[in-house]
């Protein structure tokens, strides 16, 4: 994971940079210290460090991949990623409650009131329909 | 197979592979994928952020009449019961990651607990925060700070309404990681990646409440 781990943290170290830079030409200006860009950049250094750290984290905890191989093959990535849902119609049912909460928010609070059981009972079919009893996965 | 979309079923085809998980030289999809996620969450935060500072340089004088009804205190202690719960989470995430779903002793011996009853006090904790977020809303309300009241206003239940919003969903999470504990015969390495990853977002959100304190009722 260590590329991964490296282009997120070059993005981070970039905003960082940025932002430096930012503030102290804002400061100069007429207007004084911008802190709107100041923040943002500083934030964006976050998404950058965060991924980045996590990315370096997981790949000290895992073995080297087939993708770390510069001379690694694209079937050596071949086998299992996990489980994905063969089908489902709970996604279906949790957008189209989703959809309605927000169309009820958008016309009157009422049919957020009406939409609102049909968004729990989505979500609770969406989250527990592979753990179910012996079957659960 | 007809009706499998994915490149993966359902069943397992390697045995020694727990589903869900991936192979154990992978990192794990789901966490991988939540991390990322929690840093565009983060730019959504930053949005706030930065309509915070902008009606705040704009409106000065408002910031130093508006400030004085905050009762930083109050907030403090709100603040160190969610921090609090961020512990107890991952503690609950320990056992998780142990195979432990639930308490193999007796209720008081905390020891003994897992991953359910760590989960439950996080929620007893993140329910306190949030109850002590609306009654703090009550006094600001009271004190003629509301939405539309001023620019103040907007900015104080826009910040700390939408974090309110992001630790309420935090809470209904934790409601279905326990629940599945108790409609699963046994506890698998997906619901334990199903914890882990709550855990990231409830620390997630915590740290952003830490820095949301400190730019509304310490910088002011």
């Amino acid at each position: 994971m260590k590329t991964e781990a490296k282009l997120f943290v070059f993005i981070g170290l970039f905003a960082v940079t940025m932002a430096v830079i930012y503030g102290i030409f804002t400061a100069q200006s007429p207007q004084g210290l911008e802190p709107v860009g100041l923040v943002a950049l500083i934030l964006t250094a976050g998404l950058g460090i965060m991924c980045g750290f996590f990315f370096w984290w997981t790949g000290r905890k895992t073995d080297l991949r087939p993708d770390d191989d510069p001379d690694g093959d694209i079937a050596a990535i071949e086998g299992d990623y996990g489980f994905f849902s063969p089908h489902s119609w709970w996604p279906l049912f949790l957008g189209a409650a989703c959809g309605l909460v927000m169309f009820g928010a958008a016309v009157g609070w009422w049919l957020v009131i009406l939409a609102m059981p049909l968004l729990v009972l989505a979500v609770i079919g969406w989250t527990f329909e592979y753990f179910k009893g012996e079957d659960a996965i | 197979m007809a009706d499998v979309a994915t490149a993966t079923t359902a069943s397992r085809s390697n045995h020694g592979i727990p589903a869900g998980h991936g192979p154990v030289t992978r990192p794990n999809m789901t966490a991988v994928g939540t991390m990322v996620w929690l840093s565009s969450e983060l730019m959504f935060f930053a949005g706030l952020f930065a309509m915070y500072f902008t009606i705040r340089a704009v409106a000065p004088n408002l910031w130093a009449e508006r400030t004085a009804e905050l009762n930083v205190p109050y907030a403090a202690a709100n603040t160190l019961v969610l921090v609090i719960s961020s512990v107890w989470c991952q503690l609950g995430v320990f056992k998780a990651e142990a195979g432990i779903p639930s308490r193999t002793g007796k209720l008081l011996q905390v020891g003994s607990w897992g991953m359910r009853e760590w989960y439950v006090l996080t929620y007893i904790f993140g329910s306190i925060f949030v109850a002590g977020q609306v009654l703090e809303y009550s006094e600001m309300f009271s004190a003629g700070i509301s939405l539309d009241s001023d620019a103040y206003g907007s900015m104080f239940y826009l910040t700390t309404g939408f974090h309110g919003l992001h630790v309420t969903a935090g809470l209904i999470a934790f409601l279905l990681i326990i629940g599945r504990t108790f409609t699963s015969k046994k506890y698998t390495h997906h619901q334990a990646t199903g914890a882990i990853v709550t855990s990231y977002y409830w620390h997630f959100v915590d740290v952003v409440w830490i820095a949301l304190f400190a730019t509304i009722y310490l910088l002011k």
